[in-house]
């Protein structure tokens, strides 16, 4: 193509030229990619810098810092009686939103998967919950949980289920457990697509010469399905654990991490550290923290879609 | 005769698996549905009555509560902030990310594996965990309490997904129609902005709609960032309903239907293209 194209440039044959536009081929690319890495050299690249450089000092009120502290933001943060709790509930909250969402939202894909009458309508019903922005959908399910005027127990009462108002939340365990029913909520509509997709591209002459074989339901299931959906599958978990895990407006918005930090996570933990109490340079650490915990997320995820790409690359 | 026989309990097994499916599909999207359900019936109660816990519909649908919201808070100012926000985001991603994906679809430089690395990596840092960092290169930039910098922060923190979602479009469409302009004398700019740009529009669009939704659905930095009340989205905005000593239900679920229908009826829209996006950008690299 290039031989193609030079003759048009550099009619003259000028070895200038044709030199130069040689350099600029070079550096032609990067060029290109110039404005999306200083976006993000700017907007994403100073904040992680910054939040390791204060994570490593000695951070004052007004965010000055006062030099190295041999890590003793960290120590503080782990050594804090709340940390292990804090720790404790993102893990559970991480690992069961995105479990049993995986779980569900698989189901309901092969269910949609099926052709019948109204799956259009039924799949844009389902996509509702990603489309709507998680504050509104935690008040609105924080509402309906509501001990004294919720609509779940107006709602069970009439149909005569309860013959009394149920306190749904008497513990903060109990509103620990319906903020990630909410999570898993929100999160089924993402893998269900995922999967979705996956099934879509599935030749269907597979599961017609399985049941020649004579092959049941389960069989193609796990031998058929779920060996061809695996890279949907795996790209959605990722991503929901690495969404789930950083996931703020939910618990924000239901119980802002209280009573006593029982239903934190080290998102709302280091969010109250750093702008209700002041404490950066602790803050910064609980981020660290939390990045150290998912990088093995996201390299495993990078290794998995890169060694992948390598193909058409 | 003998067919019959045979045919007979796998007639009876399909009609209770239709019967199943139906079930078990109405039940998800009664399930789904319902917080809408309830919010918009919430939305049309008066005080009492939602206090009262007495009713699942409203005993006179109060559809005043609509329109007082309008002069109960700014809503107008709010919703007006969010397409701001959301449609500057939208453009400046897209100005940053078609480039980049055009240049990691058709051009091959060293660091290339490098930069899709980082893309890839950057998507673990959500902006809640940078807060901290976020909030002081807003102060040396002036841009603290103000939409130009929810704008670029939204526009950074969806490059990812931009330049993975485009790329995978880029890298499906064949290059020899580009190679053919050039020939023509088009330079790579216009080949790409006259051959390439149409042909992928529907890639775009879906990409563009799926960034304008996340940026219009951001809560956290805005609630981190804006102070000024007529700087708020409409996520943060309606927060005016949630007072200390007392919630406006009623208030609160109006204004949150408004903040909801662009939304939902643009996902719709590109709720097919969209995941066929993800699921190829993912697994194509």
């Amino acid at each position: 193509m290039s031989k193609l194209t030079a003759p048009k440039a550099a009619p003259a044959g000028s070895t200038t030229a044709r030199s130069g536009k040689k350099v600029f081929r070079k550096i032609e690319p990067y060029i290109w990619i110039a404005p999306s890495v200083i976006l993000m050299a700017i907007f994403i690249v100073v904040p992680i810098c910054k939040v390791f450089q204060m994570s490593m000092n000695q951070v004052t009120k007004t965010n000055q810092l006062k030099g190295f502290n041999n890590f003793e933001n960290f120590i503080k943060v782990v050594k804090a009686p709340a940390f292990t709790l804090v720790l404790k509930n993102t893990l559970v909250w991480t690992i069961a939103v995105v479990v049993l969402s995986t779980v569900l939202g698989f189901m309901l894909a092969l269910v949609l998967n099926n052709k019948f009458r109204g799956r259009k309508i039924a799949r844009a019903i389902v996509v509702f919950p990603w489309a709507t922005t998680l504050v509104i959908q935690a008040s609105a399910w924080g509402f309906i949980i509501n001990k004294d005027y919720g609509t779940l127990n107006t709602l069970l009462m009439k149909i005569g289920l309860i013959s009394q108002p149920v306190n749904w939340t008497p513990t903060p365990e109990a509103y620990f457990a319906w903020e990630i029913a909410c999570g898993i909520f929100v999160t089924i509509p993402f893998v269900t697509f995922c999967v979705l997709s996956g099934l879509q591209s599935i030749d269907t002459s597979y599961y017609e010469a399985a049941t020649v074989d004579g092959a049941n339901y389960w069989q193609k299931l796990f031998k058929i399905t779920l060996p061809l959906v695996k890279s949907s599958l795996t790209v959605s978990t990722v991503l929901n654990i690495i969404y789930v895990f950083n996931s703020f407006p939910i618990i924000w918005t239901m119980t802002k991490g209280d009573p006593a930090n029982r239903t934190d996570t080290l998102v709302t933990y280091l969010y109250k550290l750093a702008f209700y109490n002041g404490r950066s340079g602790e803050a910064a650490a609980v981020s660290v923290i939390g990045f150290l915990i998912l990088l093995v997320c996201a390299s495993v995820y990078m290794i998995y879609t890169l060694r992948k790409g390598d193909g058409d690359l | 005769m003998s067919e019959n026989t045979v045919k007979k309990p796998v007639s009876v097994k399909k009609v209770i698996l239709r019967v199943l499916l139906y079930f078990v599909v109405l039940d998800v999207c009664v399930i789904t549905l319902y917080p809408y359900f309830a919010m918009l019936c919430t939305a049309l109660k008066n005080r009492v009555e939602i206090f009262s816990g007495n009713t699942i519909l409203p005993v006179t649908a109060l559809w005043s509560n609509f329109i007082e919201i309008w002069s109960r808070a700014p809503m107008a100012r709010y919703l007006l902030n969010s397409v701001l926000i959301a449609g500057g985001s939208t453009l400046i991603a897209m100005l940053c990310g078609i480039p980049a994906a055009y240049a990691l679809a058709r051009m091959k430089f060293k660091g290339q594996t490098a930069f899709l690395g980082f893309v890839i990596v950057s998507q673990m840092f959500a902006p809640v965990v940078l807060l901290i960092g976020i909030y002081q290169v807003m102060q040396a930039l002036g841009l603290t309490d103000s939409i130009l910098g929810l704008v670029f922060i939204n526009a950074a923190f969806n490059q990812a997904f931009t330049i993975w979602l485009l790329r995978g479009t880029f890298i499906g469409i064949s290059a020899e129609m580009e190679q053919a302009a050039t020939i023509d004398g088009c330079n790579r700019v216009q080949a790409m902005m006259k051959v390439l740009l149409p042909v992928a529009a529907p890639g775009i669009v879906t990409t563009l709609i799926f960034i304008f939704i996340n940026a219009w659905n951001e809560y956290t930095v805005a609630l981190c960032l804006i102070s000024t009340d007529a700087l708020k989205p409409i996520t943060v905005g309606i927060n005016t309903f949630n007072g200390y000593n007392m919630i406006e239900w009623q208030y609160l679920f109006a204004a949150s239907i408004f903040a909801i229908i662009p939304v939902v009826i643009l996902f719709m829209c590109i709720e097919k293209n969209l995941v066929s996006g993800l699921a190829s950008g993912g697994v194509k690299g």
